[in-house]
């Protein structure tokens, strides 16, 4: 492809299949497992280069440059900052509380809201770093600081949208969207998002009438009028609908006003089939992961069966599963929960997380490619603690 | 979209024959401009690289400076520079692919950017750091704070924790351990509780529990709480040995103790799941932690706690040498693996506190029975 043959617009592919996802993610998980939890910045930086790579605007993959020791460094950085943090403030949360109220539940929960501004902070600071380590057609992405700021102005939208009973969350998610947007830099361009809240208004209508329903539903039955408890059959799959709808348009609509000079983006993600996605990815991943715990339960259930009904059946021997020691019970729990969780894991990534991905990325056009002839590298952007915040305060992005 | 057209092959090698050329189209990016330039590349075998034609100049990418990028997705192979971060060459084609890694040998080497030595050395402040935090600075926060909480505190603290070990407790996980409450049992419990702290001057009245557990244990809790298990009452000899471990208990109430623990596992509990994250969602690690945080008291505390009691059974006109009666049945018995009472028996000087107990007992003493024989088996049948 020469620059005289530049077509109007690239589209974007996905190169990506099930296979190698499954053994990648396989395998760091049991490494995930196997080192106490401290392989995961391999893993996730493994899975990242992956998944970036498989999406190519124009044919040409993107690249994550993120380095595994780096994400190690920045946990120890966080650790040694966060330690101190939540140890100490901890201890003297727990203690006002038990002395002022007599409860450590008010500890818990002011410790709780001490910790939501960092993790604003700290989310946006992850976003930096991801964008930083990001690339295509080998030119840097970023993310302009300004942490705190953003960390201000989400507290400030959650407090509206509370206060609205959720009711004003797309002016949330539009005002947060665009703080991140404009500070987001490919190369020597700025990003723009355009557009007003009010436009992520219509995608939230179903999100409010399922919560009307849930709402009618709960008040009635609170009443004693057990009659409209079938409203919840309804009112359930609504708001759920109403969520992943939301969700996807929202993403549609914000990118199609995302613009950086004259190139622009146009995202076209099919509703249902993002609904398919979620629905049956998380029905085929839910059932296979409960899948080690199914013989536990049986056996159990079996016996318990037995006892109840005080018939004797000579096949299955009490003694034999409850005369089992205590350890090896316990065993077989922390064999199962992890097999639980390596399977979730894994299955998850296989079923939802590229799924959903392949299908934002075959339906995301970049418009105007030709002002790509303008843009230009830009600066590395050094960062000591990676995501160490993010991660040590269980922020996990999709991947 | 780029086009591997082999310009030159040569024969079969001879030694007239010129070095063996092959030409390969790959998709070049500069690292400066978004501009995919396609540029045929030529195999320069004799020079030991890759000869990129860009923009009417040669670039020499030599062979043993190849990198592939890790972990693509597809079958593209993306090469960079050992120590250029940004420029790339895209290879498209399987055979391009095998000549590059016939050629590169040190195509998969991967070199961290990360000094180790940084590394290292913020790893061993993460470490020191939160064992500062842990071992030093939490317990002796915790011990000054212990100091200050006033006794509502003290039991809503002991309020919560006692909930929290009868759910941990039960079999099922579902409901609480049941509490033991026969009632010419607690009667006899409350006869040997009068007796031990009628001259005793305490802060907040006790709440005294015996739970329906087999194992052999008694514990204290912050704001008053004396919890001893079923199996503790069975295996007891006589109602001073109970009489024995009860006036120990007290030792640790008194003491704040229970406390300090409490509110150092309060500071560590944040700290450790931090440290290993959402692994497993945390909940085995942080179990066990908890466990080690709360394993035991000091030596210190035992031994005072142990003073106190044998000074309180004194007081009350019963023999300290009771509790070295109660530990010698257990050892003897070879009891050790039934569970016995954690922050008794298991210490390492369990030896020399029993003869302490023997020698806190006067010679020629004196004492008075603390519950009858109807009494006595009242209190061990308070379960049923
Ligand atoms: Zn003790």
């Amino acid at each position: 492809m020469t620059d005289n043959a530049a077509p109007d617009r690239l589209t974007t592919t996905f190169a990506g299949t099930r296979g190698p996802l499954f053994r990648k993610a396989l395998w760091g998980s049991l490494w995930t497992i196997l080192t106490l939890g401290f392989y995961r910045f391999w893993l996730k930086t493994k899975l990242r280069r992956w998944y970036w790579s498989a999406i190519r605007p124009g044919g040409t993959p993107m690249e994550y440059v993120g380095d595994p020791l780096e994400k190690l460094l920045g946990f120890f950085l966080a650790v040694v900052v966060l330690a101190f943090y939540i140890g100490v403030v901890n201890l003297i949360l727990m203690f006002a509380s038990l002395s002022l109220l007599a409860s450590n539940f008010t500890a818990y929960f002011v410790s709780f809201l001490g910790v939501i501004p960092i993790w604003f902070y700290a989310r946006y600071r992850a976003r930096r770093y991801t964008l930083a380590r990001s690339r295509w057609r080998g030119v840097r992405f970023g993310l302009k600081p300004g942490a705190w700021g953003y960390a201000f102005r989400a507290l400030w939208h959650w407090i509206v949208t509370l206060l609205t009973l959720g009711a004003l969350w797309p002016r949330k998610t539009f005002y947060l969207e665009k703080y991140m947007t404009d500070r987001t830099v490919f190369g020597s361009a700025n990003l723009h998002q355009g557009g007003q809240w009010q436009m992520l208004m219509p995608a939230f209508v179903h999100v409010l009438i399922g919560a009307a329903l849930l709402a009618v539903a709960t008040f009635e039955t609170w009443q004693g009028n057990l009659r409209v408890t079938y409203l919840y059959a309804l009112a359930g799959p609504w708001f759920v609908y109403g969520v992943i709808h939301y969700t996807v348009e929202a993403k549609r609509i914000l990118a199609n006003h995302k613009t950086a000079g004259s190139l622009g983006l146009r995202a076209d993600p099919d509703r249902l089939k993002i609904t398919r996605i979620y629905v049956f990815g998380y029905l085929a991943t839910t059932i296979c992961a409960l899948l080690p715990v199914v013989p536990i339960i049986t056996l159990v259930g079996m016996i318990e069966n037995e006892r109840l009904n005080a018939i004797y059946d000579p096949t299955i021997d009490t003694d034999l599963i409850y005369g089992l020691p205590v350890s090896v019970w316990t065993a077989l729990g922390i064999i199962a929960y992890f097999a639980v969780f390596l399977i979730w894991g894994v299955l998850r990534h296989c079923f939802v997380t590229m799924p959903l991905w392949r299908h934002y990325a075959e339906t995301l056009t970049i418009e105007h490619p030709s002002a790509l002839a303008a843009v230009s590298q830009k600066d590395r952007d050094e960062f000591a603690e990676a995501e160490g915040f993010a991660e040590a305060l269980d922020l996990w992005g999709a991947i | 979209m780029t086009e591997r057209t082999i310009i030159t092959v040569d024969g079969p090698a001879s030694p007239a024959a010129p070095a063996r050329r092959v030409r390969g189209q790959c998709l070049y990016l500069d690292g400066d401009t978004a501009q995919p330039q396609a540029c045929p590349f030529e195999y320069a075998d004799a020079g030991q690289a890759l000869l990129i034609a860009h923009q009417g100049t040669t670039l020499r990418w030599p062979y043993a400076d190849l990198r592939a990028l890790r972990d693509q997705a597809g079958d593209q192979m993306i090469i960079r520079l050992a120590d250029d971060p940004t420029q790339r060459l895209i290879i498209d084609t399987p055979e391009d692919r095998d000549l590059i890694r016939a050629r590169a040998k040190n195509l998969d080497r991967y070199a961290s950017h990360v000094k180790r030595s940084k590394l290292a050395m913020w790893g061993l402040a993460a470490v020191a750091s939160v064992a500062l935090i842990i071992f030093v600075l939490v317990p002796v926060m915790a011990d000054q704070l212990a100091e200050y909480l006033p006794p509502e505190g003290e039991k809503a603290l002991g309020d919560a924790t006692f909930d929290q070990i009868r759910t941990a407790l039960d079999d099922t996980g579902f409901s609480a351990l049941a509490i033991c409450d026969s009632r010419s049992g607690v009667a006899a419990l409350t006869k040997i509780e009068t007796r031990l702290t009628e001259e005793m001057d305490l802060e907040t009245p006790l709440t005294v529990h015996v739970l329906n557990h087999p194992m052999i244990n008694a514990f204290a809790l912050p704001g008053g709480y004396v919890v001893f298990f079923r199996g503790l009452i069975e295996e007891a000899g006589s109602p001073e040995e109970v009489a024995a471990v009860f006036a120990h208990e007290i030792g640790h109430v008194v003491a704040r103790d229970p406390t300090r623990i409490a509110l150092r596992s309060a500071g560590s509990i944040g700290v450790l799941g931090l440290l290993f994250g959402d692994f497993a969602g945390g909940a085995v690690v942080l179990f066990l932690a908890e466990q080690i945080i709360r394993a035991d008291y000091t030596q210190q505390a035992e031994a005072a706690a142990d003073t106190f009691a044998h000074a309180a059974l004194l007081e009350a006109d019963l023999p300290p040498s009771a509790i070295g009666t109660f530990f010698e049945r257990l050892s003897s018995e070879g009891q050790q693996e039934a569970g016995i009472l954690d922050h008794l028996a298991s210490h390492p000087a369990m030896g020399d506190r029993i003869a302490a107990a023997r020698a806190a007992q006067p010679e020629g003493a004196k004492f008075r029975p603390v519950l009858d024989d109807a009494e006595w088996a009242a209190l061990q049948g308070i379960c049923d």
